[in-house]
């Protein structure tokens, strides 16, 4: 009797460890991603509010699905040629992805309100082109939101995107700054 | 120099300022050109989010093809379909989620600063129709492990 009192508590005890134990995964759909390049010439940014992103918390899994039409910049024709074939060719290849791992993630712990470094190591897909990534991000937690930033750069010679003469080869970075924020709630 | 040749000289002259200004005028107004007004033109398409959803799982590239422009001028569309979710992005901006549910995917629908307000007599449930362009098709994704919505920005209720 009183071992099966003791067993059954211990079931109790055990599956809501379980189900406490943040076991799925954690969606966004409220992202925001930034492109900036820095010329002498000029400055060029672009911003992106409808990426989606998940991040799973028992295996560090990260994945952020871009979709290249909602890049907004300020003037309409850098966004037509943003688009266009020679640039990002967005018809063909209308998503670019991030997915990656996060290498560290037993110093970070997504039950307790923390600001923590986050190191991610995957790949990045822009315009049909895969190049191996590692970066350093923060993983804050607060309450029940998660949020994720990080900011790396990019060459853009190696997705595809070179310029060789004109106005794009001295106006646009041969390097440029991506800013990524996500915020995760439990859904 | 003949009073022929001044003539000429003066024509030429006037025709060469003319160009310049036109060409001048030309490349400043393509430099500033304002964005689409996705409101102010007219719909290419009008379908409800199922269907369009439905449209993009069969066939992706098709979808693709019919839907999106080179240029990221895409199709401007009038969607109707039930109000499901209803959630602001980083911008501030209000993003009104149409989505039946039976469907595997919906339709994000992005307001700007100027329609936000329109949503503020939008209630969950309620079936309406959203005019907006599209930016990208539904699909499942194996890396998210889930479907993704087809995204539609510049978005506007309309009566």
């Amino acid at each position: 009797m009183k071992k099966s009192i003791i067993l059954s508590v211990a079931i109790v005890l055990f599956s809501v460890a379980g189900f406490s134990q943040v076991s799925g995964k954690l969606v966004s759909s409220k992202t925001h991603i930034k492109f900036f390049s820095h010329t002498s010439v000029e400055d060029i940014q672009a911003n992106n509010y409808a990426s989606v992103s998940t991040i799973d918390q028992a295996t560090g899994d990260v994945v952020f699905s871009v979709p290249m039409q909602s890049f907004e910049f300020e003037k309409a024709l850098m966004q037509k040629h943003f688009n266009q074939e020679g640039f990002l060719d967005t018809k063909q290849f209308p998503k670019a992805k991030l997915k990656g791992k996060i290498t560290n993630l037993s110093e970070i712990d997504f039950s307790k309100d923390g600001s923590y470094n986050a190191i991610i190591e995957g790949e990045l897909t822009i315009k049909g082109k895969t190049n191996p990534i590692k970066e350093k991000g923060t993983i804050t937690v607060k309450g029940n939101v998660i949020s994720a930033a990080g900011t790396f750069s990019i060459v853009l010679a190696d997705y595809g995107v070179a310029f060789e003469k004109g106005k794009p080869s001295t106006n646009i970075a041969k390097k440029v700054e991506i800013t990524v924020h996500a915020e995760y709630k439990p859904e | 120099m003949t009073p022929k040749m001044k003539k000429i000289l003066k024509i030429g002259a006037i025709l060469l300022i003319a160009g310049l200004l036109i060409g001048g005028g030309t490349v400043l107004y393509m430099f500033n050109m304002p964005h689409r007004n996705v409101q102010s033109t007219a719909a290419d398409f009008s379908v409800n989010a199922s269907q369009l959803v439905a449209e993009y799982l069969e066939n992706p590239s098709q979808a693709n093809e019919k839907y999106l422009a080179d240029d990221g001028d895409s199709k401007v569309l009038e969607i109707s379909g039930t109000v499901t979710k209803i959630s602001e992005d980083f911008n501030g901006q209000k993003v009104v989620l149409l989505k039946s549910e039976t469907d595997k995917a919906g339709v994000s629908c992005t307001f700007t600063k100027e329609t936000n307000q329109n949503v503020s007599t939008i209630q969950l449930g309620e079936t309406i129709k959203i005019k907006g362009v599209i930016r990208s098709g539904a699909s499942f994704d194996p890396d998210l492990e889930m479907y993704e919505n087809v995204v539609v920005e510049k978005s506007d209720l309309i009566k």
